[in-house]
């Protein structure tokens, strides 16, 4: 349970502003849900592998991968069982009513594995937000604009691995105290996991009223409140940020120019249909790159490790 | 000028008709050590936010009487400026928590103060190195042990430079050695730096010694309220239980000088005992042997051993539970326990000790079938256990398991209600085992209040009845001593013990060596997951530097085999006596101040 939260490795990727973390991220997930290009979709991926590999997450990584495996088999095959405009027909069912006649066609599956690889990429992109930025700073970082909401979050955040932690604990004592989860229909299921779920509101709210009282007897809600902040902005993350900049603006004019797009029915076009295609491929991959680029640097060059 | 005074003070809880609080007259000077004794339910914890102008802004009720803060009544001065002035810790580290990080955490009150971040800054790296947080700057406060919690904890108080510090009972979460740190820090910033600390405690054997003075409260009222010494003292007339046991040996002793560290308490013992020279005195803790009384022997040269009591056989039955080669890895490869055997005999009291993280709690969930062994076996009455929650293939509940936290067996709107949710999950019927458990542990008026409604202490009975009602072969229990009150711990003891003598097992994880050595009748030492030391309670902790209980500490070279209040009576009683008459026919004097 405790890869699926952030741990502090001492890392390059942790060292940055969250402000050049979250361009980063962010930057990859707009570009991970413009672009529907295989090759541009696979490119995300491998930038988000190799960035995952340099945040030492490759097993958390796993973790992650295997839900979006299972969500991208259903994706495979929903599209394909579901959508009738491909053309090149692989297989002919029977004929259903309201749905028609059941085909897949290579485009559906195509097209499905696709989608896929975006889903893939988007739960990476989770992924690494937990590995390389600590909560406290995104929420530091927004509590200039919303204070008390980003509170609610930390506290939230804060809150989460306890009750995980919690609900394990009442779930051991219900079943010494007799209650099988395993055992009993649907509606007798759902009856023992409400009085676990329960017993775990009645606990958190008792909780709650005693973190208020220490919030209160730390002055908390007594006047305007000031902001600590801890981490300044180096080199590091201008660099970062360029290549983010970079990534994005030339995905965004690829986008526009036609780059990046790819079209799946009637009948799959070309991968590569021109230098234009790669180029700006290539141009987005560096730029999403720089961060691993940078950390490369960082451990092999003293001249880097000393000036970023 | 006084830093604190307090007028008639009284206050009621929401809907509460009994005061919290009744009739509080008190003054506290600046750079005092306050010590504040007394039951659970006494006041203790309402005084303290009293102090902290928590009440009744906080909770509401009535609130009658006046604190002054420096002569400024209280409720008039502004909170933010209080919260300067008044820093608070509370007993439980995980619930005192806001932010994820260590850092924010310090920095939150700071925050909440509007303090400049330059100033922030500078403070929050003070307290990190005063209390030794710095390689723990960057680590997210769920990581953290108790230990490191509480501090944490009072490092984010301490970056607010307050000038009173005012603790809730802040060590009963922690393990000894977490708790022995704590309240030496607490000792430091008291002689160092000047604070005023207000301590709230139940286990005074480790703090008593620091107070300028102590408090004793009753019912919300002081009933006592003098230094330590005069407390010790006045409790052997008074019969007061909250004295550390080297007090409350030598007051019941009737002593007029009552000692009340380890230290002053052996070289006490030494002026006592001068009067028997040659001589060494022999205690035998088998009752069978010496019908319970201690025997006097001549003997020369070296001091006599205690003879280990044997444990009763088990009349070739096999034992009633029986933990074989165990071996225990969390999913993640972490080696929680290597190669664990041991049995339990019906009728034993084992008390298992250890540090934190040695594995104890793991191998208590292991017994009750909560966690599957990686290698190695359980068995109950010859029997394996194979069932997901403590069953045996083809028997009830043979194991009742009591988890360290009492609130997560209760959810339902009455007390009785927990008791018969068990029985009904079983299929047992009622046969008058509810009423026979609440009267035992004395929570029959409770039968149709909300559990939720109750204090700690009557959770923690209500818990442990959830769990007896299947009249279970084996009780587990891990860690049911952890702030309890001293009435509370030794009624649980002795009902624990009347368990063990119906013929029950019992197993119980604890920190508390005196309460180990008071009601065990055999001690596991559990150390990084490995069996340490077991065997008879006199021969593990007699000789244990760390789990040796304060009167062992006391008694140790001078009455070997000596662990419990009532054997150092035994032994002492008699001597004293024969000094005494010694003196009056005018041989050499033993004692006396």
């Amino acid at each position: 349970m405790r890869k699926f939260f952030y741990a502090e490795k001492g890392l390059f990727l942790q060292s940055l502003h969250p402000l050049a973390a979250l361009a980063f991220l962010g930057t990859m997930l707009v570009l991970a849900l413009a672009f529907s290009h295989p090759l541009y979709l696979a490119g995300i991926f491998l930038v988000a592998g190799v960035t995952v590999w340099t945040a030492e997450g490759l097993e958390t990584w796993e973790s992650y991968l295997k839900i979006g495996l299972v969500m991208m088999t259903l994706i495979v095959l929903i599209n394909a069982l579901m959508v009738h405009e491909g053309r090149t027909i692989l297989w002919r069912g029977p004929l259903i009513p309201v749905f028609g006649r059941i085909t897949i066609s290579l485009e559906a599956i195509y097209y499905g594995l696709a989608m896929g690889v975006r889903l893939l990429n988007v739960i990476s992109i989770f992924c690494l937000f937990n590995l390389i930025v600590h909560p406290d700073k995104i929420i530091n970082l927004f509590s200039r604009f919303a204070g008390k909401s980003t509170l609610v979050i930390a506290l939230a955040a804060r809150m989460f691995p306890v009750m995980a932690q919690r609900y394990e604990n009442i779930r051991a004592v219900q079943q010494i105290r007799g209650v099988d989860f395993s055992r009993g229909t649907l509606k007798e299921k759902v009856q023992k996991s409400s009085l676990l779920i329960n017993s775990l509101i009645l606990s958190s709210l008792e909780d709650s009223l005693e973190i208020a009282e220490s919030m209160q007897a730390r002055a908390f809600g007594s006047g305007p409140r000031s902001r600590y902040r801890r981490h300044r902005w180096q080199p590091r993350d201008t660099l970062c940020l360029a290549g983010s900049a970079v990534a994005l603006g030339a995905g965004l004019a690829g986008l526009f120019h036609g780059f990046g797009a790819y079209t799946f029915y009637p009948q799959m076009g070309c991968l590569v249909d021109g230098p234009g295609t790669v180029a700006v491929l290539l141009i987005v991959l560096s730029g999403l790159l720089a961060p691993a680029i940078l950390n490369w640097g960082w451990h092999r060059c003293t001249f880097l490790r000393l000036k970023i | 000028m006084h830093l604190f005074k307090v007028e008639n003070l009284i206050y009621f809880y929401p809907d509460r008709e009994k005061p919290a609080l009744a009739e509080i007259n008190l003054v506290i000077e600046e750079g005092e050590f306050l010590l504040v004794a007394g039951e659970s339910g006494s006041g203790k914890s309402s005084l303290a936010r009293a102090l902290a102008g928590l009440l009744p802004d906080f909770y509401g009720g009535r609130f009658g009487g006046k604190i002054y803060f420096r002569d400024r009544e209280m409720r008039k001065i502004d909170r933010r400026r209080l919260a300067r002035e008044v820093g608070m810790v509370f007993q439980d580290p995980e619930k005192q928590m806001v932010m994820t990080g260590v850092e924010a955490e310090i920095a939150f009150g700071l925050e909440n103060l509007g303090l400049p971040p330059a100033e922030m800054f500078r403070r929050t790296a003070e307290v990190l190195s005063f209390l030794d947080l710095g390689k723990l700057r960057e680590e997210f406060t769920a990581n953290l042990s108790g230990g490191e919690k509480q501090k944490l904890a009072l490092a984010a108080v301490l970056a607010m430079h307050p000038q009173v510090l005012i603790c809730d009972e802040p060590t009963s979460q922690l393990d000894p050695a977490a708790a022995e740190d704590f309240l030496n820090l607490l000792k430091r910033l008291n002689e160092e730096m000047g604070l005023t600390v207000v301590l709230i405690e139940q286990r005074l054997e480790r703090c008593f010694h620091l107070a300028d003075r102590v408090l004793l409260l009753e019912s919300g009222r002081i009933v006592l309220d003098s230094p330590p010494e005069q407390v010790a003292r006045r409790a052997g007339i008074k019969d007061i239980p909250f004295l550390p046991p080297v007090a409350r040996l030598f007051s019941s002793l009737g002593q007029t000088y009552v000692p009340v560290t380890v230290k002053e308490g052996r070289k006490y013992l030494q002026h006592l005992l001068s009067g028997f020279p040659g001589e060494n005195v022999r205690f035998l803790s088998d009752q069978n042997k010496t019908g319970g009384k201690p025997i006097r022997e001549k003997k020369q040269g070296k001091k006599t051993l205690l003879e280990a009591s044997s444990f009763a056989g088990n009349g070739g039955k096999p034992p009633l539970a029986e933990v074989k080669n165990l071996w225990f890895t969390y999913p993640g490869g972490k080696k929680v326990l290597e190669n664990v055997s041991f049995s339990v005999n019906a009728g034993e009291f084992v008390v298992i000790l250890g540090e934190n993280g040695a594995g104890k709690s793991t191998l208590l969930k292991i017994m009750a079938g909560l966690l599957k062994p990686s290698r190695g076996n359980v068995f109950y009455a010859g029997r394996e256990l194979t069932g997901s929650n403590g069953r045996c293939e083809g028997r009830g509940a043979p194991v009742a398991y009591l988890a360290q936290n009492p609130n997560d067996y209760l959810f339902h709107d009455t007390v009785e209600e927990e008791l018969l949710f068990t029985l009904k999950n079983f299929g047992l019927a009622d046969d008058g085992i509810v009423d026979e458990l609440l009267t035992k542990l004395h929570i029959e008026r409770y039968r149709r209040t909300n559990p939720r409604d109750l204090s700690s202490g009557e959770r923690l009975r209500v818990a442990l009845a959830s769990v007896l009602v299947t009249r279970p072969g084996l009780i587990l229990l891990d860690e049911p001593t952890r702030g309890v009150d001293t009435r509370l711990k030794g009624e649980l003891g002795a009902f624990l013990r009347a368990q063990a003598k119906e013929g029950a097992g019992v197993v119980l994880v604890t920190h508390d060596a005196e309460f180990a050595a008071e009601y065990s009748s055999r001690i596991i030492v559990i150390s990084a997951g490995r069996i340490a030391a077991a065997g008879n309670k006199h021969e593990i902790l007699e000789n244990s530097l760390f789990y040796c209980p304060q009167i062992g500490k006391l008694c140790r070279g001078f009455g070997n085999g000596i662990l419990t209040f009532d054997e150092a009576v035994q032994w002492l009683e008699p001597l004293l006596r024969a000094g005494q008459t010694a003196r009056t026919g005018g041989a050499p004097a033993g004692a006396s101040e």
